[in-house]
């Protein structure tokens, strides 16, 4: 699986990071880093909570 | 959620219901009747309105994401004149024409933007909750989720004068002009129209040096967005980042001041700061019912909505919905219902949600650290088409921390 994120559409909520901090973060400037966008069985679920949480739908999994 | 229905035939017309979603009744307290249409099915049909109501939390969420089948280039308003107003604008666009619009209004608005201003923020609240407490006996509504809203966004974006003191009449305006043709919207025409009579005269020297307005003006100049484009945001930034924000903290008040348990444990634990946030916005949403329309026949559940028809978004009734929160009707901090309907989603979603955030946090963490309890006499409410919101609430004693 595999995160995926539409630049452009992501303002820098952070909620993302909150749900899964392991995966993603917000740099010094408020950008979004995936830190891994390949993602295995066992973080399915905190990709997922990452993908669901995201106020304005930039985050999706292919 | 929808498929394209190849035919209607054998499809079914929603339920309906003669309730009229914009009644004094079921502006203040809509609950009750959110249960019952929920109970029909996930869309029920509103003769009264003119609208297909989403009552249930799937179909909502589905269609917020989905703007593509329940767009907003018509309005998300219930009446022709204030759909007529609000075109080209962020609110009243889909992609591609939405993209350009809403980085220009949240360009200066986005948590990027906003986070050297957190700690003015939390000193603000801090400070006008530390003067409260030691006054003893406030009005909260006026003292507090007003006062605190209006200062940082009058600050924020650098209004002035005259202007700050017609910001409350005006945000409360434009909001109720977005409900359907009634006595309320009648009266609110001529104040909403000061409002964006104001906005379209404006001009930068209007606003203070250094302010996120100033910059809209700025970015109009270098082109990097369209001649005339400066006017609308600075409407938008008015109109939306008042009324529901003052709701927002108002109900963070009433809420905390009649579940002490629920304070008593963001006391005993800070962290549940945004969970609490989360949890005051699921329980009691400062919008009760927002507008779309369909581009096709959409099928939900089995029931179809026909093209061009008005879609009526109930986030507070999606809030609750059973199938999806368990014990809807329980205000619990530590839910954490981060998946809550009240800011909407997707591309649409609330522009200004990272300064609410800001706002709303500061509130609540100095009302945890500094009361342990709030004795408040009873809240009055009073009907608005659209914002819901606590209009009184005298606290008559703090039991301080």
């Amino acid at each position: 699986m595999r995160i995926e994120l539409d630049r452009p559409r992501c303002e820098g909520h952070g909620l993302c990071e909150e749900a899964a901090p392991s995966l993603m973060h917000l740099d010094d400037e408020g950008e979004l880093v995936i830190d891994r966008a390949d993602v295995g069985e066992s973080e399915a679920a905190l990709a997922h909570a990452a993908v669901r949480v995201c106020p304005v739908a930039a985050l999706r999994i292919a | 959620m929808w498929r394209r229905s190849r035919s209607l035939e054998g499809m079914t017309h929603p339920p309906t219901s003669d309730l009229d979603l914009f009644s004094d009744e079921v502006l203040t307290d809509p609950y009750p009747s959110y249960a019952d249409l929920r109970a029909l099915g996930p869309v029920v049909h509103l003769p009264a309105n003119e609208v297909y109501a989403l009552t249930r939390y799937d179909a909502i969420r589905a269609a917020l994401g989905g703007w593509e089948t329940f767009s907003s280039a018509h309005g998300v308003g219930f009446n022709p004149t204030v759909n007529e107003a609000l075109m080209g604008t962020s609110l009243a666009s889909d992609p591609p024409q939405h993209t350009a619009l809403r980085a220009a209004l949240t360009e200066n608005l986005s948590p990027r933007a906003l986070r050297g201003l957190k700690s003015q923020i939390d000193a603000k609240a801090d400070a006008l909750v530390a003067d409260l407490v030691a006054s003893g006996s406030f009005e909260a509504i006026d003292a507090l989720a007003r006062a605190l809203p209006l200062e940082i966004v009058a600050d924020l974006v650098g209004f002035t004068g005259e202007v700050r003191g017609r910001m409350l009449a005006w945000g409360k305006a434009a909001n109720q002009v977005i409900g359907p043709l009634n006595q309320r919207t009648a009266e609110s025409f001529p104040i909403a129209g000061e409002l964006y009579q104001w906005c379209s005269t404006v001009s930068k020297a209007d606003l203070a040096e250094g302010s996120i307005g100033r910059g809209i003006f700025e970015a109009e100049e270098r082109g990097a967005i369209p001649p005339g484009a400066a006017g609308p945001i600075i409407h938008q930034y008015l109109a939306a980042g008042v009324e529901n924000t003052v709701s927002a903290i108002g109900n963070i008040v009433a809420l905390f001041a009649s579940h002490p348990d629920q304070l008593a444990l963001v006391r005993k634990d800070p962290s549940l700061v945004p969970a609490a946030f989360n949890e005051v916005l699921r329980f009691w949403a400062p919008i009760n019912a927002w507008g779309r329309e369909t581009t096709r026949d959409v099928e939900i559940e089995g029931v179809v909505i026909p093209a061009g028809a008005r879609v009526a978004i109930l986030f507070g009734s999606g809030n609750r919905d059973p199938l999806h929160y368990d014990d809807p009707d329980t205000f619990r901090v530590e839910r954490n219902p981060v998946d809550h309907l009240s800011l909407g989603y997707g591309v649409h979603g609330c522009a200004g949600q990272g300064l609410a955030r800001l706002e709303a946090h500061a509130v609540i963490d100095a009302l945890a650290r500094r009361v342990e309890r709030l004795v408040v006499g009873t809240p009055t409410r009073i009907p608005h088409n659209v914002t819901r919101s606590v209009h009184a609430l005298p606290v008559l004693e703090v039991v301080t921390a």
